[in-house]
């Protein structure tokens, strides 16, 4: 596809030129300065031992120029070649990035979109990852053995219509046939990449040493951690000269031209910038790659020569403006418009599970009453029965009118009101031991037990299922999810492990190995039983749905922003 | 001598001209059957997936036999369709059935929560909107390739090589013909 003015994009081949001389020129001026001060030292040494000899500052001679070089060229070329190897890769593993599964229906989407874009480029190949994160960023990568990746956060693909996620899929794609991400993704990666590593590295010394007191051989490696980290944090700063601010405007109208929607564009812009983009996060400074600065940055947002040379982003409300005027559209009206969308309708999330039953033409009629400690209760319907939260596979069962006592999953009535014969899967409930049926929830793939209603779940659908906001709860679910989380503020509820019965995994099925029985996390501590060998979860009923509405409440502070 | 030596220096530069811009011509007029060829794998796609979505539906909509029929008819004149403008008219009736579908899918709620529906129309979605990127590349390629034709000195090279103006896919879409809204 031709684009006149990002010609000017692909003859910044020589911008990769420039950043291998100048990581060479680094390592020259390196090993200058180390051998000018060796060989100093070791000549003042040797002056001070011997007086004959007065002491002359010791140059460099020619050939000596020639063997550093070479050995910066060597340093210089390995450093290089073990960045831009599998590039791609190393990126997307320091930013936690995964791929696209097909069950997942925004992944779906996301896919899709990916293909609609790449069809309007003209068949580019482009892969698709997310980042499970609640943030909202975008970014597009790309190395030498030609692999074009665009990556989005799961809060992006949950928060943003489709119209949206096509703008910005279309603005990494535009980064992509432009032929800037190359260069881009290389020029933030030579020295970026390492700097996470070795700041985790030096946290971990930190860490260390301050937890023993052996700290003896641990202080001179974190002087040198930190002297690299420092070298390369502000030979990093200076690499980002050779990344043009620009870049991000013309991938913004390249984007306008592929999927003709600015608006839809200016809108995603406008909800990515006023969130939380990631900072923080592994990978953070590798801002460059992405659509905004994960790091709010005062220098992108100013004008000017400094800010021109160093800064990586263009201001945003340049940007909105660039877009706004091109969709005849102005500020005040794209927010009157993100504010009309905000609250959009949602169904209230499945709370009992009898809607999906194949129910029983008789599942109204009050005919059943069932043993609970001992003390008979009822008469309650089929529908109740489901509905009770205290029935178990073998709590004792009676018809009114019939002598026969008989436990429920003995009774074939019951049991096909309570566990569905479709979609069942092989994993047992490890409460009730029968089986989990498959479920679409937000999206992704929950077991349910569709006796105690708990939910056996992996731990990356559970982090995708609390980012996504299908569905709304009842108040009673808010109610105790307020409760959870004031008298988590005061005090962090007690986990029981001497009394409980733990479970085990029903996936694993490892007779001994119980799960573990821990809080979901501290900030929103939901008892959850996981699974340490394949990471399953296993929430009891309604804890989804509570931890969900926490993590929502929470949230919803940052969303007021808009 | 010299003028000889001018003459043949001209008649090579022009040569190596010809060639230049015979070369250009042939590149765009690849681009523009790679835009065509990406158009009909979309609406193969799309030929595809209608049986199936006309089976889902059948199950919830009985008494909709009509509008269904409709779309299996229109897929089959799409599916029969050969030479551009004939292809043209078939998928806009296509769509316009397809439409009208979706219009009646609104009044079965049963229908529209059903799992495989969803993938259905998700699909359908994804391929609508390829087909119309498709067609805004094949368009874009298409103007690129006829404004290069016919300018000069372009058309003196295209007239004796025979490199005719391709023409533009165009589709009816009632939203697409709205005029922008013009606010001062």
């Amino acid at each position: 596809m031709p684009y006149s003015f990002t010609q000017i994009e692909k003859d910044k081949g020589r911008v990769i030129s420039l950043v291998f001389l100048s990581l060479i020129l680094f390592y020259f001026l390196t090993a200058f300065i180390l051998y000018i001060s060796c060989k100093n030292l070791l000549l003042a040494q040797y002056s001070l031992k011997h007086f004959d000899h007065a002491y002359h500052w010791g140059w460099i001679s020619f050939r000596e120029a020639v063997v550093l070089f070479a050995a910066a060229l060597v340093c210089g070329l390995g450093h290089w070649i073990f960045t831009v190897n599998n590039l791609v890769e190393k990126i997307l593993g320091l930013l936690k990035a995964e791929r696209l599964s097909p069950e997942d229906k925004y992944h779906v989407m996301f896919k899709n979109i990916i293909d609609e874009v790449s069809v309007a480029t003209g068949g580019k190949n482009i892969e698709g990852v997310v980042i499970p994160t609640t943030a909202m960023n975008a970014f597009a990568i790309a190395d030498f053995s030609g692999r074009n990746i665009i990556g989005v956060t799961e809060g992006l693909l949950a928060r943003l219509s489709r119209a949206q996620i096509e703008a910005v899929v279309g603005h990494e794609a535009a980064h992509i046939v432009s032929g800037d991400c190359l260069s881009t993704t290389v020029t933030t990666s030579i020295f970026e990449l390492y700097k996470s590593a070795l700041k985790g590295m030096r946290d971990f010394f930190s860490q260390t040493s301050s937890s023993n007191n052996r700290s003896g051989g641990i202080i001179p490696v974190m002087l040198v951690a930190y002297a690299i980290l420092s070298i390369a944090s502000f030979m990093g700063q200076l690499l980002r000269m050779f990344v043009s601010r620009q870049r991000e405007l013309r991938a913004d109208a390249v984007a306008v031209r592929l999927t003709r929607d600015p608006l839809s564009l200016a809108e995603a812009l406008r909800s990515v910038s006023s969130r939380w983009r990631g900072a923080g996060l592994a990978g953070e400074n590798l801002e460059a790659i992405f659509i905004v600065n994960p790091r709010f940055d005062q220098l992108d947002e100013r004008e000017g020569v400094v800010a021109n040379i160093f800064s990586t982003h263009p201001p945003v409300s340049k940007r909105l403006n660039v877009l706004l005027d091109m969709a005849h559209s102005d500020v005040a009206a794209l927010e009157q418009r993100l504010r009309s969308q905000q609250g959009h309708p949602r169904t209230l999330a499945p709370e009992s599970f009898t809607h999906s039953l194949s129910a029983p033409v008789n599942a109204n009629e009050k005919s059943w009453i069932a043993n609970k400690d001992g003390q008979w209760q009822g008469p309650y319907s089929l529908l109740d029965l489901t509905n009770l939260g205290w029935m178990q596979a073998d709590t004792w069962v009676k018809k009114i009118g019939s002598q026969h006592i008989e436990q429920a999953f003995d009774n074939m009535e019951i049991r096909d009101s309570f566990w569905k014969k479709s979609d069942q899967t092989t994993f047992q409930c490890p409460k009730c031991h029968v089986g989990l049926s498959a479920e679409r929830y937000e999206g992704t793939c929950v077991y349910r037990c569709y006796v105690c209603g708990g939910a056996f779940v992996k731990e990356n659908n559970i982090n995708r299922i609390v980012i996504r906001s299908e569905y709304d709860f009842s108040s009673r679910i808010k109610e105790l999810a307020r409760q959870l989380s004031v008298e988590a503020r005061k005090k962090l509820p007690a986990i029981d492990l001497k009394n409980a019965s733990l479970y085990s995994c029903p996936q694993c099925q490892h007779p001994k190995t119980k799960m573990l029985r821990v809080f979901y996390t501290l900030a929103y501590p939901v008892i959850v039983d996981k699974c340490s060998f394949c990471g399953f979860l296993w929430l009891d009923k309604d804890e989804l749905e509570i931890l969900q509405c926490m993590i929502e409440e929470a949230n919803q502070g940052d969303a007021k922003f808009i | 001598m010299i003028v000889g030596v001018i003459l043949l220096a001209l008649m090579v530069l022009s040569f190596l001209f010809s060639v230049s811009i015979y070369n250009l011509l042939i590149a765009m007029r690849q681009n523009v059957k790679n835009g065509w060829s990406q158009i009909d794998v979309q609406l193969k796609r799309r030929h595809d997936l209608i049986p199936n979505l006309v089976e889902t539906a059948k199950g919830y909509m009985a008494h909709e036999k009509q509008t269904l029929e409709n779309v299996i008819k229109a897929r089959q004149q799409a599916v029969d369709a050969s030479g551009l403008k004939d292809k043209q008219q078939a998928e806009n009736f296509l769509s316009s059935t397809l439409r009208s579908l979706f219009a009646v899918v609104e009044n079965y709620p049963n229908l529209k929560a059903d799992q495989h529906m969803l993938k259905l129309q998700e699909e359908l979605t994804t391929t609508e909107n390829k087909i119309a990127f498709a067609r805004q590349y094949y368009n874009d390629e298409v103007a690129r390739f006829n404004t290069a034709v016919q300018t000069f000195p372009n058309n003196l090279i295209a007239g004796l090589f025979n490199f005719v103006k391709a023409d533009f896919f165009e589709i009816q879409n009632p939203a697409e013909k709205e005029a922008p809204q013009v606010k001062f």
